[in-house]
Formats: structure tokens, C-alpha cells, sequence
């Protein structure tokens, strides 16, 4: 490489120009070797069976590598398992031409990251030069797309961050954390139609602590309905007000609910007259923050979008960016004592329900 | 003041209303065990069925009652005319409209105006219809692209089956852009492989573009010259289009190639093969659609199917052993191989297109080998539909 430098001495110019190719190196191979730890571990795993297969079909070489995405995938991803393919390749002796002068022996890769309905599928031709090349077949590896989690947006004045708590194939209607005074003594309480459902955390994940049943309703609802009102002790589902016993970890007295008389207030807001809000702890410049939803039906994907409400004329204004969900939200209820919200939503692709607490952040 | 916001808004479904479907397909009996006499009935059959019934087998089969399902039948005219009602205790709740009537025997042209007269909520429509219904108004819903239209070549006892070059110079002289460009009206895509892109992620590495250059020369070593004829379904319109559109193509690279309708008997046989060999036909057009979107079981089915009547060699379909397809590369290798000899020559795939009224809520365009999700579906108005047509 190049550099505009201005001139030195030759023995400090030397030593200067050994001091930055070095540096240069070990900048470059930390830069190679961050992007790779930071690939989650069965993208790592995908590359290194990628290079294996690279292995076995070409002996140890130049090779110019050519990365192109068709898949969803976020440019600086594609940019990530490019690097991680072009280190594994380096510590398997294959040696990487320069893209600006590719040795005209260099064999050439050619990295299509594509994907397909549950997989992204990582493809490499070869084109070695040689008149058969065209024989040698594609060489594909996959990882499945459930091993992916996309980075939130950067911060904004008011800034929302998603965080899944719980995803199961069955439909639910509400859900509750409540932390304990340890991790191990968290629990996570699901309400579906029929039960509430009681999990223990177990180390990252959660694990089945206790089931109360819940009457089903005379005809059972397409639609149901429920919440979960912890500070209570209170369930409700479709009609039915359960009262926990001793509390809602244990036995659940289930009756007829009575009428509920309390007066809502609607907030407009301007074009969206189906989307499903609700109002979290805090305020941000002095206002309260709502939640809402877009306006699609159940068949599309969704987002969560924080609103600033101005009580002088009971309006409200977006603030900051709107978080991206994978599926219609089908509840949304406010979180006790923090400003959030939970969320339930129909996640389009896996066909699980998924729970989310949704934190909004305003920044000063 | 704000203590709480409303949870149920417009969004949330409604209950009632009469759903008013139309479709192609006359069906004779509704029962399972009765086999229906074309592709397109056995498919009508089977999405009602799956309406009347709870649990389909793995089979296909249903052990469970008629009726235990999200509705149950409550008039029935064979080929003319149905109506569901709605069960009120259905395992997973009631559906949402309150009875659906089905119209059979529709035509594609009268599915179209009755949607644009508002005489219907829910009709399929041609592919290749989609692009100028749209134009004109209509609400359309489109499905990722899961049905195959492919040239299947004989290969016992004909000019094809004997040549491989003429079933390559075939294959390079195929013009799909323009098939879907033109025929389609860009409502599908060029297929060069047995799975979509969607569901694979590799049909990228299966080239679609002509290369007219290469099947002259393919054509020119070809002495003396063949005739070969060409069979399509002569009740479907695009097979008849495509057809044509092949034989100017092959025309154009220098192969004698006639396109002419498929005896009915044949045609009835859906993606059978082996029927028109029987009429002396060195290829036919045929369609597949993927009953899973997993593409190892998509791929299975397709070169059992598609290959119906080839050699065992050509695709290892026919072998009897299904081979496990573990992995996408796996996936890609069996694909490789089948299409190796030019027996099956992938044209385009078509997606599924639903035009709805403006009533219809919550309709999602179901996925390869699911049902309509018609309990789901609700109607914004719940007496505009059905009510209006009651005397």
C-alpha cells in the first residue's frame, strides 16, 4: 500500500514503514478476527464448513474472493461473513489476491449469501480457469434464521428497544415478568385461553414450574381476550375473573367477571385509526409517551411506534424511530412501574406468538 | 386521565356475515372416499374438505366426522352449489363469518366480474389475469410463486428420448423472460430450477436465460432433421400460450416443433406423463405445485411427479427409495442431476392469485399444501355480504 507520507530519512523511513505494515497487519487481523467473533457462533461454524468444502475441492492457492448478498441480510453482515470466509480461507494457506490486481492465477470465489423460506443459504462457485470449471458444483452451506437476531436501532431522543421474553407455537394473551430477588427466582407467567401457564428462569431460558387450569368459556372464542393484573393477583379471560390462591403461582377461583365501568379515554392520533396503543411509564420533554402500532391486519408485519402526547391539545407526535416486528402485534399492554410496554406478536414467519417487553429510552 | 387506552379497535376481528367464495372447479361429492375426475377438482375438494374436517392425516386421509372441522355443509348441489355454516364448537373457535356459500363451475372471466360487481368475496384468478385486474381495481393477493409450469420430454419410444442434444437445443432456445414478461404479464418468474427461490435459495444457480446461439448450433448436429410435437391442456389457456411460444422458439433455433392440445383423456391426467406418451407426444407441458414450502419434501414430490414416466436413471425419482435431502446442498445436487439430461425443462413458476372484495379481513394467501384460512377470515361489514343477497 501507498501512502502520501511526507519524507524521512531512510533508516527512520524504514523503520517507520515496518512499524505501520505491522500495525497495519494487526490492525486488519483484529478488525478480521472482531467481525468473526462478533458473527454469532453457528454463522462461524457455517464459514468454517464453507472453507472445509474450499478445502476438498482446491489445493491451496490465490483465490479472489467476490461477495455478493440476494438476501435480507444487512450490508454490514455481508461485509462480516466475506471477512470471516476470507480468514478462514487465510488459515487454511489459501492466499488472498488483492481485489485491485487479482493474480491471474487466483483462482475465483465467488460468496452469494442467499437465502431461503427458514435458512440463509451461503453459496460458492469456482471458477479455477480451466475448461471444466463449470463442473465443479456449487458448494452451499445454511444456517437457520432463528440463530439471527438483528441489531436494534441507534439511539434516538426517544428511543424503543425490543426485547423477547418468551416465543411458543400456541396463542396467548397477556404475559408478566416478575423478577425475583435472584435470576433463579424470576418467573414468567402465560396466560392462554384455557390456563396460566408458570415458568421458572433457568439459566437463559425459562423452565415449566406450574399450570392452573382456567374454565373454558360456554362457546369457545376465535378472539379471545385476556390480562393478567399482577399487582392484584387478578386473570382475565373472555368474561372470566380468576383470583390466584394463595396467589397466582398456585390455584387459581375462577367467576364470571363483573361489568367493568371503567371510562376509557381515546388519544387520536392522525391516520391511524385501527392501530393498537397504549401509554407506558415516564415522560419525554415533559410529555407522556404512548405506544402504537401500524395500521395492517393480521396478515402483515408490523411496527411499534413511540408517540409524545401534548395534553394541551390531546394530540400526538412520533418521536424517534419505530421498531420493525416480524408479525402483527395482537396486545399490547403497559408494563407496572417502568416505561415499557408488553407485547404480544404473531410472528409471521415461524408461526410462534412471541412476547416482548418493549422499553422506551428518552435521552437528554 | 390517561389511566388506559383502548385494547379493541377497528382492527380486531368481527363475527358474522356470509362469506361468498367462487371457484373453477365442479365438484361431484364431497366425499373423501369418492375420487374426483380432475387435478382441479381434487384440489377444489380437498381445501372444502379441509373446511368440514378437523384433522387431516399425514396421508391426506380424514378419520374425524364431517362437520368436526371449522364448519360443517349444509346444502350441497354436486357441481353448482355449497354452503358451510359456521360450527359454534370448533376445537379452536368459532369461525368468524357466519357461513360461507361456494359457487362451482365459475368461469375465469365471470370469477372476474362478479368480483368487480361486488357479487363475490373471494375467487383464484389466473396468474396471468393478475397484472390488468389490478389495473382495474380490483384487491388481488398474490402468493409466493409455488407452482411449477415445465416441459416434461418422453424418453421411451421417441425423437427426443433418443437425442439429448435436440431436448438441450429445446432447453437453450426457451425464451422465459418473455414468457413472463409477455404471456404472464410479469405475475410469476423464470424457472430454471424444481424449487423457487424462496423456498430453496439456491435457484439462483440454475441459469434461465435463452441462449439461442448455443441451440442452433445444438440443432445443426442434429441429422436428418425431427419433427417433435408438443402437448398442452387444451382447457388451459396459458399452456396454450406458453406452448406456442415455445414451438416460434424452437422454430427460431432451428427445430420443427408443433404445439397441439393434449386429448382430453391425457390432459385430465394432470402432470401424468406417461398419458401422453400414449398419444405419441414427445413432450408436454406440465404443472406441479409444491404441496410443502420445506423444499426437501417439495423436491421429493416434485420428481415423483414431474418425472412421472421418464427412466429411473434420469432423476433417481422412480427408484422406489426416496433418498434423504438433508441439507441444501443436498437439495441442490439431486436438482443438478435430475435436470442433468434435459428431461424436465423447468419454464416458469406462477403464484396463487386471490382477488377479494372489499369486505374481506385477515385473508392470508396460504402457503404451499395449506388450506384456506377461511375461519380466520372476517368480514368488515357483517351484513353487507351475505345479507345483501338474501331475497
Amino acid at each position: 500500500m501507498r501512502l502520501p507520507l511526507r519524507p524521512l530519512p531512510t533508516a527512520r523511513a524504514a523503520l517507520f514503514t515496518v512499524l505501520f505494515v505491522v500495525l497495519l497487519a494487526a490492525s486488519s487481523h483484529t478488525t478480521q478476527a472482531q467481525t468473526a467473533s462478533a458473527l454469532p457462533k453457528s454463522w462461524n461454524d457455517a464459514v468454517a464448513r464453507l472453507v472445509d468444502k474450499i478445502a476438498a475441492a482446491l489445493s491451496p492457492g490465490p483465490v479472489d474472493l467476490d461477495v455478493e448478498s440476494i438476501s435480507s441480510l444487512d450490508a454490514s453482515y455481508v461485509a462480516a461473513v466475506g471477512a470471516a470466509l476470507r480468514h478462514q480461507l487465510q488459515a487454511h494457506s489459501f492466499s488472498i489476491a488483492s481485489p485491485n490486481a487479482a493474480a491471474k492465477s487466483a483462482a475465483q470465489l465467488q460468496l452469494t449469501l442467499s437465502e431461503s423460506a427458514a435458512e440463509y443459504v451461503w453459496v460458492v462457485q469456482v471458477n479455477n480457469g480451466s475448461a471444466d470449471a463449470n463442473l465443479l458444483p456449487a458448494m452451499i452451506v445454511s444456517v437457520p434464521k432463528s440463530d439471527f437476531t438483528e441489531a436494534e436501532p441507534s439511539e434516538q431522543s426517544l428511543t424503543l428497544a425490543k426485547q423477547l421474553v418468551w416465543a411458543q407455537p400456541q396463542k396467548f394473551l397477556d404475559f408478566a415478568v416478575l423478577q425475583g430477588s435472584s435470576p433463579r427466582q424470576s418467573l414468567l407467567l402465560v396466560l392462554e385461553a384455557t390456563r396460566l401457564v408458570t415458568y421458572q428462569q433457568s439459566g437463559a431460558g425459562w423452565q415449566l414450574f406450574h399450570t392452573a387450569a382456567i374454565p373454558p368459556a360456554r362457546i369457545p372464542s376465535r378472539d379471545p381476550e385476556g390480562t393478567i393484573n399482577v399487582k392484584d393477583g387478578k386473570i382475565s379471560v373472555d368474561g372470566i375473573e380468576c383470583v390466584g390462591d394463595p396467589d397466582l403461582m398456585g390455584g387459581l377461583r375462577c367467576n364470571a367477571a363483573k361489568l367493568n365501568n371503567r371510562i376509557e379515554t381515546r388519544v387520536k392520533i392522525s391516520g391511524l385509526p385501527n392501530s393498537l396503543g397504549t401509554l407506558v411509564q415516564g415522560e419525554c420533554r415533559g410529555e407522556p409517551i404512548s405506544l402504537y402500532t401500524a395500521e395492517g391486519d393480521w396478515t402483515q408485519k408490523d411496527s411499534i411506534q413511540g408517540f409524545l402526547i401534548n395534553l394541551n391539545s390531546f394530540s400526538a407526535a412520533t418521536a424517534g424511530d419505530a421498531i420493525q416486528v416480524n408479525g402483527p402485534v395482537i396486545a399490547l399492554g403497559q408494563e407496572q412501574d417502568v416505561s415499557a410496554a408488553r407485547a404480544i406478536v404473531h410472528n409471521l414467519k415461524s408461526g410462534n406468538h412471541e412476547a416482548y417487553i418493549v422499553t422506551a429510552t428518552c435521552s437528554h | 386521565m390517561l389511566a388506559a387506552l383502548p385494547a379493541r379497535t377497528a382492527r380486531r376481528p368481527r363475527y358474522g356475515g356470509t362469506l361468498r367464495v367462487e371457484i373453477d372447479a365442479a365438484i361431484a361429492s364431497l366425499d373423501p372416499a369418492v375420487a374426483a375426475s380432475t387435478p382441479a377438482e381434487s384440489a377444489a375438494k380437498s381445501q372444502i374438505d379441509g373446511l368440514i374436517y378437523d384433522h387431516r392425516e399425514a396421508d391426506g386421509t380424514f378419520t374425524d366426522d364431517p362437520g368436526s372441522g371449522p364448519f360443517a355443509v349444509t346444502t350441497f348441489e354436486p357441481g353448482k352449489h355449497a354452503t358451510l355454516a359456521a360450527n359454534n364448537n370448533f376445537r379452536e373457535g368459532r369461525p368468524f363469518v357466519d357461513s360461507i356459500e361456494i359457487m362451482m363451475g365459475v368461469s375465469a372471466h365471470d370469477r372476474l366480474l362478479d368480483l368487480q360487481l361486488n357479487k363475490s368475496d373471494l375467487a383464484e384468478i389466473p396468474p396471468q389475469d393478475a397484472r390488468s385486474a389490478s389495473e382495474r381495481g380490483l384487491r388481488i393477493s398474490i402468493s409466493q410463486p409455488d407452482e411449477l409450469l415445465a416441459l416434461v420430454f418422453s424418453t421411451t419410444d421417441s425423437a427426443a428420448s433418443r437425442n439429448p442434444r435436440l431436448r438441450e437445443a429445446v432447453a437453450r432456445s426457451i425464451d422465459r423472460a418473455a414468457i413472463v414478461n409477455f404471456i404472464l404479464q410479469k405475475t410469476g418468474e423464470p424457472a430454471g430450477g424444481l424449487l423457487p427461490q424462496w423456498s430453496s435459495g439456491t435457484a439462483f444457480l440454475f441459469p434461465t436465460t435463452a441462449d439461442p446461439a448455443r441451440a442452433k448450433e445444438l440443432s445443426s448436429q442434429i441429422s436428418p432433421a425431427i419433427k417433435l410435437l408438443l402437448g398442452y391442456d387444451s382447457a388451459d389457456p396459458l399452456e396454450q400460450s406458453v406452448a406456442e411460444r415455445i414451438a416460434v422458439n424452437a422454430k427460431e433455433a432451428g427445430i420443427s416443433m408443433a404445439a397441439q392440445a393434449l386429448p382430453k383423456s391425457a390432459a385430465a391426467n394432470g402432470h401424468s406423463n406417461a398419458s401422453a406418451l400414449q398419444h405419441h407426444f414427445d413432450a408436454r407441458l406440465t404443472r406441479w405445485r409444491m404441496p410443502s414450502s420445506d423444499p426437501a419434501i417439495a423436491l421429493k414430490d416434485a420428481l415423483l411427479q414431474i418425472s412421472e414416466g421418464s427412466e429411473p436413471t434420469d432423476t433417481g425419482a422412480n427408484t422406489g427409495a426416496p433418498t434423504e435431502l438433508a441439507s441444501p446442498q443436498d437439495i441442490y445436487n439431486r436438482q443438478r442431476d435430475a435436470l442433468a439430461r434435459f428431461t424436465i425443462v423447468p419454464l416458469v413458476w406462477l403464484p396463487r392469485v386471490y382477488g377479494l372484495s372489499a369486505h374481506v379481513r385477515d385473508w392470508k394467501v396460504p402457503g404451499p399444501g395449506e388450506e384456506w384460512p377461511l375461519a380466520d377470515v372476517w368480514l368488515e361489514t357483517g351484513t353487507a355480504a351475505g345479507a345483501d343477497k338474501q331475497p
